[in-house]
């Protein structure tokens, strides 16, 4: 019987999985253009890069197999792993002790309906990307989640498990940028032309 | 009133929605097997399975849990028979003994999911669970232990 | 004999239970040097209320009495593991109780300095001796039979001529009218069949299913549960509070201001009385309460270090030990080493935060809840309350874990007046914020070590220490060193090293502090046996062989030689750092080697942990296994993962967010081994501490070169 729970929630969890990275390869673009202005979007990059590298947005998207935790990035106590799913493993599944939303307090833990990290076949690194290896991957549907410009911008925009980096519950600081600001500047990125920061920008 | 059901048993709980099943199950249901250790889902001592996952207890309000499943270390087998149970007799893993409850739900999780853990297994299941007797290396032996009855034909 | 001139005089009159149990216990006279053994039915002649620290009853079930604290180091265990073998019964028809707080029945009961065993094994071998005796005179009675020809085994009397058996039970109507005889036999070693061997503890299939009953768990009739909001700092006090959004908290009570007593000061709280734990708790949030700390010292830890080593470099202190003139060598010798070790605070953080059920009623007060000294307990409340002490029942249940803190009075003393204003019974429960930031604490120390070299052998060596010395708390500083001050230290060093001086600077500070497993030797282990590993060096030698030199008693080259063995310690390879210390603690020795090496990402980490103990006479190897295992945990811990930290007054530490613990995937493999021989019994669940953090820091010098003699160390930045 619990085996048969299990398969069924895995099933449900893979299934969600499927639909927040689903490929929509097909689907007509329509995300805003404009003139193309190459110090434009990349000044524009530079804005939505450091929102991405703030510890709201970066400590679920390690360079490692571990979450991280806290404004100065360490790892995630308790030896926690993402799992094939992103949700974690075992006994230590994120929503184990990351409820649908914040638990209250100081130092408890934050949660999510989608709590989790992006899965093993598709780890969109933060940490340790520079800004150009960030911009190439974000624009390129095999990192990212095998999203289009569009579907990009409303990513940042609309989904849920971002906007948690808003509300993020006592004590934790907020991105640098208000999201309404971050989604400006990422459609101002791809409007002026999706340019990657050159290879050398600090 | 907030139904739910625990170890098999249907309850009807009036209780605010907001109170952790911690505290129902400790103060309402009266089954303190289930242990309050930080609550702040630091130490794993409040773990019981909700719809089968290891869920901190302390920090999972009775809401989360209406008309779900929930299994507590007084109801993980009907004789204290569970391998893990077996093993952790035979091994003498507890100490003092109050994280245990929380230990095994945790290696019961890792078990069912993973019959044959591996030592790094083990310590990516583990680790959310703290004993601070010191008992890891006994806990370790008794999953290993387990996951061996399991062929005799032991149930999880 | 008071006891026999007393019985003969009342020949006639029997007790109460007399006939219908052969109850056997010890009297300890408050004055008496030494406890009386005797029977109920002479404990009722003599008009004493009688501990039943064993019964057989008529049906044979036989009853012990647990007179210590079960906090995990296994007294459940090993006592009637001592008493079955005796008394020759088999442990599974043993049904187990726990004492209630009474010293004049159970001796002394505080449940530290690793004294359960070392403490009373020879009385309760005596005690089960006695009444198999008694047993076996009353069969050979009956028989009409020599008592020599008749032998006890599992819970019968047995004649061997012929075969013919009396069950226990059917004995003890005869036996209980006997009186206790003053001199009996005790069993070899050799025809040992329970004690000193691995049995399985009897309180592990409980603590696997819920069944057993800490004292968090524990309910009573009409019960409410409070939670205390205490002043963050130790001796805030209220200027006001406002409960007006705490009471309206469901399920919320009532709320009261109530004080604690902490030493000989106080703590200032609010209370909220809940009909469940979570709504006390969540009352608690809702309170506003105005602190004031004035007059209080806003410590911070940096400033408590600096402190410290200003006086190790300014002042000689109070000498605790001297031999020879280690001062005039020092000045002299040529090579030599002067440096300074530092160990952190620490909390106790058991992880069944501190509780206690308390029913205050006109005429007697009830206390249960997890407690190392229920006689302490018993005193003081008696004391405190003015209440005769046989009016104060102390229940111990189960403890999630002790350390120590469990022997102190605070919360027992809370508990009682809690109930008091209330009217009810109560249970209080600390969160485990409470538990990390309240203290006591282990105080930090720093230590000076200053030693010298001639010929390759020391000349000298020269410790102070500067640290809060526990004692002060119990009273006045009393001009004379920290009882503690070469604490871990082993003795025959004595013998071999000729000019040798120990002195405590004291160093007074008021934040409350306390036992913690091991005691000084946990911090004294480190710089002690550190400065040992230190000298090795400086004299160019393997620090094992140098420590045989200077260790010549022959319990510690026994241990020096099975810790060589076992740890393979001279088979040790390149890019492996091996690291050695051995530390005395409540009269056992333990010798540990610690193995590290680099992983692949460059970070040390641990390979191995090999521990020795020697404790002399012992109960149950593997208890001793699993308390050396923790005790190294316990040290890890101390060493590389948690301290407590002072801010203005404050605690900066919390919860296991910011106090961290050792975990699954930080364990190291430790093996533990026992040396056999028949000295008197040491301790067993503490001595396992102390030579870690000097042998672990001494493998890091080893395979890296630095000398760490600072903890806690960060592992991952060595």
């Amino acid at each position: 019987m619990k085996k048969v729970i299990a398969i069924s929630l895995i099933a449900v969890i893979a299934g969600l999985v499927t639909l927040s990275f689903r490929t929509e390869s097909t689907k007509k673009t329509n995300y805003p253009s404009s003139v193309k202005d190459s110090v434009g979007s990349v000044k524009a990059f530079m804005s939505v890069y450091k929102v991405l590298m703030s510890a709201r947005c970066m400590n679920c998207h390690p360079s490692g197999d571990a979450p991280l935790q806290g404004d100065d990035n360490h790892i995630h106590a308790m030896n926690i792993k993402r799992g094939t799913d992103g949700k974690g493993i075992y006994s230590v599944r994120c929503s184990n002790c990351h409820q649908a939303e914040n638990t209250a307090g100081l130092h408890m833990p934050p949660g999510n309906l989608k709590w989790g990290l992006p899965p093993a076949n598709m780890r969109m690194v933060f940490q340790g990307r520079t800004r150009h290896q960030l911009a190439l991957q974000l624009l390129d549907p095999k990192q990212n989640g095998g999203r289009t410009k569009a579907q990009l911008i409303d990513h940042m925009a609309n989904d849920d498990l971002v906007g948690w980096a808003w509300h993020p519950g006592d004590g934790r600081t907020l991105p640098p940028l208000t999201r309404p600001a971050l989604v400006a500047q990422v459609r101002l990125w791809i409007a002026k032309g999706a340019y990657a920061p050159s290879a050398k920008a600090k | 009133m907030i139904s739910i059901t625990v170890n098999g048993q249907h309850h009807d709980i009036d209780a605010d929605p907001n109170m952790p099943l911690l505290w129902v199950l400790r103060d309402i249901l009266g089954l303190t097997g289930t242990k309050f250790g930080c609550g702040a889902a630091q130490c794993g001592a409040c773990t019981v399975h909700l719809n089968g996952e290891a869920v901190r207890s302390c920090v999972t309000k009775i809401n989360r849990a209406a008309g779900q499943n929930i299994v507590t270390i007084e109801g993980l087998s009907d004789n204290n028979n569970h391998p893990l149970q077996l093993a952790w007799n035979e091994i003498s893993v507890p100490q003092c003994g109050y994280c245990q409850s929380g230990q095994i739900m945790s290696a019961a999780v890792l078990l069912r999911e993973n019959p044959n853990p591996t030592d790094q297994d083990i310590d990516d299941a583990m680790s959310g669970n703290i004993c601070r007797c010191g008992t890891y290396q006994r806990i370790r032996s008794a999953i290993h232990k387990a996951a061996a009855m399991q062929p005799e034909g032991a149930k999880l | 004999m008071e006891t026999n001139a007393i019985s003969r005089r009342n020949f006639l009159r029997t007790s109460s239970l007399a006939g219908t149990a052969l109850c056997l216990g010890f009297y300890f006279p408050a004055n008496a040097k030494k406890e009386q053994l005797m029977s109920a039915a002479t404990a009722d002649q003599l008009g004493f209320e009688f501990n039943a620290w064993m019964r057989i009853d008529t049906d044979g079930k036989v009853t012990l009495t647990d007179h210590r604290a079960e906090m995990g180091q296994g007294s459940y265990q090993s006592v009637p593991q001592i008493i079955a073998e005796e008394l020759e019964v088999d442990l599974k028809d043993v049904n187990i109780i726990f004492a209630i707080g009474d010293p004049t029945k159970y001796g002394s009961q505080i449940t530290g300095g690793s004294s359960t065993i070392r403490g009373s094994y020879k009385r309760l071998l005596k005690l089960s001796a006695t009444a198999r005796e008694m047993l076996i005179t009353a069969a050979a009675a009956k028989w009409n039979v020599a008592a020599s020809e008749c032998y006890a085994e599992s819970g019968n009397v047995v004649h061997k001529p012929t075969g013919k058996k009396f069950h226990y039970g059917e004995l003890v109507t005869d036996a209980s009218k006997l009186t206790p005889p003053t001199e009996v036999k005790l069993k070899n070693i050799a025809d040992y069949k329970l004690i000193r061997k691995p049995l399985n503890r009897m309180d592990t299939p409980m603590k696997t299913n819920g069944v057993a009953i800490f004292g968090l768990d524990k309910k009573v009739p009409g019960m409410v549960y409070a939670a205390v909001e205490r002043s963050p700092r130790l001796r805030g006090k209220i200027k006001s509070f406002d409960d007006a959004a705490a009471l309206k908290v469901p399920g919320v009570k009532q709320v009261f201001k109530i004080q604690m007593l902490v030493f000989n000061t106080t703590r200032d709280g609010v209370v909220v009385i809940a009909d469940s734990t979570w709504a006390a708790m969540q009352g608690r949030k809702a309170l506003h309460i105005e602190w004031d700390d004035t007059g209080f010292d806003h410590i911070n830890t940096a400033d408590i270090y600096k402190a410290h080593e200003e006086l190790l470099q300014k002042e000689e202190g109070l000498s605790f030990k001297k031999q020879g003139d280690p001062d005039s060598i020092l000045a002299k010798a040529d090579k030599k080493i002067d440096v300074i070790y530092q160990t952190p605070y620490q909390a106790h953080a058991a992880m069944e935060p501190l509780n206690c059920v308390a029913s205050y009623q006109p005429d007697k007060i009830e206390i249960w809840g997890p407690i190392q000294a229920p006689d302490w307990v018993q005193g003081d409340i008696a004391g405190k309350f003015k209440m005769p002490k046989e009016k104060v029942i102390v229940n111990m249940t189960f403890l999630g874990g002790g350390f120590g803190r469990k022997a102190f009075l605070d919360y027992t003393y809370e508990a009682v007046a809690i109930s008091k204003e209330i009217g009810a019974p109560v249970q209080v429960v600390w969160t485990r914020e409470d538990d990390i930031r309240q203290g006591p604490y282990r105080a930090g120390i720093s230590y000076r070590g200053q030693g010298s070299l001639e010929n390759g052998e020391i000349s000298a060596l020269k410790f102070k220490m500067a640290g809060q010395n526990i004692d002060h708390w119990n009273g006045p500083a009393r001009g004379h060193a920290n009882e503690s001050t070469a604490e871990g230290f082993l003795k025959p060093y004595y013998d071999s090293i000729k000019n040798i001086s120990f002195a405590d600077v004291p160093y007074e500070m008021p934040l409350p502090n306390m036992w913690w497993r091991s005691v000084y030797a946990s911090t004294n282990g480190f710089a002690y046996e550190s400065f040992i590993n230190e000298m090795a060096v400086l004299a160019g030698q393997d620090q094992l062989e140098f420590r045989r030199k200077y260790l010549k008693e022959e319990r510690c080259q026994q241990l020096i030689d099975r810790l060589e063995e076992v740890s393979g310690w001279k088979s040790r390879k390149k890019n492996e750092g091996y690291g050695v210390a051995i530390t005395e603690c409540f009269d056992s020795t333990v010798g540990q080697v610690v193995k590290v090496s680099r992983k692949p990402d460059g970070k040390v980490k641990i390979d191995q942990v090999w521990a020795v103990m020697d404790c002399g006479w012992y109960v149950n190897p593997d208890i001793i296994r699993a308390q050396v295992e923790g005790s190294i945990v316990m040290a890890l811990g101390a060493a590389t993962i948690h301290e407590i930290t002072f801010k203005d007054g404050l605690v900066e530490q919390h919860n296991f967010y910011d106090y961290l613990m050792p975990r699954m995937s930080d364990m190291p493999p430790v093996e533990v081994h026992i040396m056999e021989n028949t000295a008197d019994a040491g301790g067993v669940g503490e001595p396992g501490l102390p030579p870690f953090s000097p042998a672990l820091t001494d493998a890091i010098y080893d395979l890296t070169g630095k000398r760490v003699r600072k903890l806690p160390f960060n592992m991952n930045t060595i």
